[in-house]
């Protein structure tokens, strides 16, 4: 089946980014030329920037607000995603030397993950495709994104996971219906499987043969920033990366804001935050910028980062160069420490990849990334009820008892 | 030495419609090469300057060809070329 998008919004087409073919917005998901990466490319000569604000701001309580930047229209039956809430973090500022410092918390989603907004517009292009079948490679929040939109929708749904995924992820993903397979081996191993799957099951893989409007998705969480922010672009950004998707989709949401006329053309560094255990990204940044060298076997407490060949690695390099901005690597016990300053500070629960931000965030403000004191954004993705939790600063269990409690507590009440 | 190369579908109609081709090579270099030699539609697809491109993933056996070093197929019997995926 073909059906084609351009006439229904301001989509021209997929631009491959590898020999920048433009084709038609059909059911391919790779160039038809070359093989490469498409991405979706829109028109915005002519647009007035006042009538698009102005239809955002009319628009529903969602990421489908921005409907004139996305190339498929919402769906009738799915839930409300995104527009979650971008809190000014004084605290958490002054505790890691940032001056103006804000929290992205999108751990508020409907399955707590950013990745309900990829699966939503996945999802969208899998019903106009009428397909009854959704699925993914997860390192564990994609599984529970997709397995609650499928039964939101009534569709049946696959997700794949490394058998050491998380075992709350894993419980999750279940709950809502979707068949969990758990894979012995790494992510990448998790994909290669998926990617002969996808090709021999024709279900909508949404991270695979969906996968140009998935990533679009992620573009988002930067329209939701301008303009909660007054339609202007943060100083800073610095985002968790796992595959790249979110950090290549982001820069490409400052282009598209800037092309719109939706913004000012003003600086935007973006900075990317991994874990030392898995860190190809960062690790080719701070080495001067060089091709990504993949890591075989990740090991680290933030799994959900645990990508060792990211497909979307030498672009976010590019990105980053380009934007002016940097990267950390931070270590298992400064993501556990990060997880707790941010609880601590501003009340927000994340999974250890908002550790790893935090962590990260905290070392470039040491290098003095963040000397110009504009606004910094930190992406926190995941929520903690879904990740591991560190128990260790769990006091002793005491009986209901008031003299037991301060015995117990007698160095906290001090 | 015979190696059965696997293409995805998006592959097929340039070579020939084929799923799976079987080519004589003791590298992916030689696999490189006996692909544009045989398959130039396919090579114009998934090679750059004579190697396999940077958004393609090839996989040897199971394993990532990245981490073959050499990209030796001696004793090996299944190359699988696969596009890039996103994550996680």
């Amino acid at each position: 089946m073909t059906i084609t998008l351009e006439r229904a919004t301001r989509l021209r087409g997929l631009r491959c980014r590898a020999c920048h073919l433009l084709q038609p917005a059909d059911t391919r998901y790779v160039c038809g030329d070359c093989y490469g990466p498409v991405e979706p490319e829109y028109d915005f000569s002519g647009a007035d920037p006042a009538a698009i604000r102005d239809r955002i701001a009319k628009g529903p309580p969602s990421l489908w607000r921005y409907a004139d930047l996305l190339p498929v229209a919402q769906p009738a039956s799915h839930y409300p995603v995104g527009w979650t809430t971008l809190l000014p973090a004084p605290r958490l500022g002054r505790e890691l030397g940032i001056a103006s410092c804000f929290v992205k918390d999108d751990s508020r989603n409907p399955s707590l993950s950013f990745k309900d907004r990829p699966v939503a517009l996945a999802l969208a292009r899998a019903l106009e495709l009428g397909l009854d079948t959704i699925a993914c490679a997860s390192t564990g929040n994609l599984a529970g994104a997709v397995a609650a939109a499928a039964a939101r929708n009534g569709l049946r749904a696959f997700v794949f996971v490394p058998a050491t995924t998380d075992e709350g992820k894993i419980a999750g993903a279940a709950a809502y219906g979707a068949t969990v397979v758990r894979v012995l081996g790494t992510y990448d191993q998790v994909n290669r499987l998926c990617a002969r799957l996808a090709d021999e099951e024709g279900w909508g893989f949404v991270n695979f043969t969906l996968r140009p409007y998935y990533a679009e998705g992620s573009k988002t969480i930067l329209f939701e920033c301008a303009e909660q922010l007054g339609w202007r672009l943060p100083g800073h950004v610095v985002i968790p990366v796992g595959s790249g998707a979110l950090l290549t989709r982001t820069a490409t949401a400052a282009a598209q804001l800037r092309d719109a006329g939706l913004v000012e053309d003003t600086p935007f560094r973006i900075h990317a935050a991994q874990p030392a255990g898995c860190a190809p990204v960062s690790d080719a940044v701070l080495d001067g910028y060089r091709e990504v060298r993949p890591v075989r076997t990740p090991e680290t407490v933030a799994r959900s980062l645990a990508i060792g060949t990211p497909a979307d690695g030498d672009g976010s390099v590019t990105v980053i160069r380009e934007s002016g901005g940097s990267a950390a690597s931070v270590s298992d016990a400064d993501v556990l420490d990060g997880c707790a300053v941010l609880a601590r500070t501003e009340g927000v629960l994340a999974e250890p990849a908002g550790g790893v931000v935090v962590a990260s965030a905290r070392a470039l403000s040491t290098r003095g990334a963040f000397d110009d004191d504009e606004p910094v954004v930190l992406y926190i993705t995941g929520n903690g009820y879904k990740g591991t939790l560190a128990a260790e600063s769990l006091g002793p269990a005491i009986a209901a008892d008031a003299d037991e409690f301060r015995a117990a507590y007698r160095e906290v009440l001090a | 030495m015979s190696v059965t190369v696997r293409l995805a579908t998006p592959l097929r109609a340039a070579a020939k419609g084929e799923a799976t081709i079987s080519v004589e090579a003791v590298d992916l270099a030689a696999l490189a090469g006996e692909i544009a030699a045989r398959y130039p539609e396919l090579a114009a697809r998934v090679l750059r300057d004579g190697e396999f491109g940077r958004f393609v993933n090839v996989f040897v056996d199971g394993e990532d060809a990245r981490f073959l070093g050499d990209g030796d197929l001696r004793g090996k019997r299944t190359v699988e070329i696969l596009p890039a995926m996103s994550g996680g």
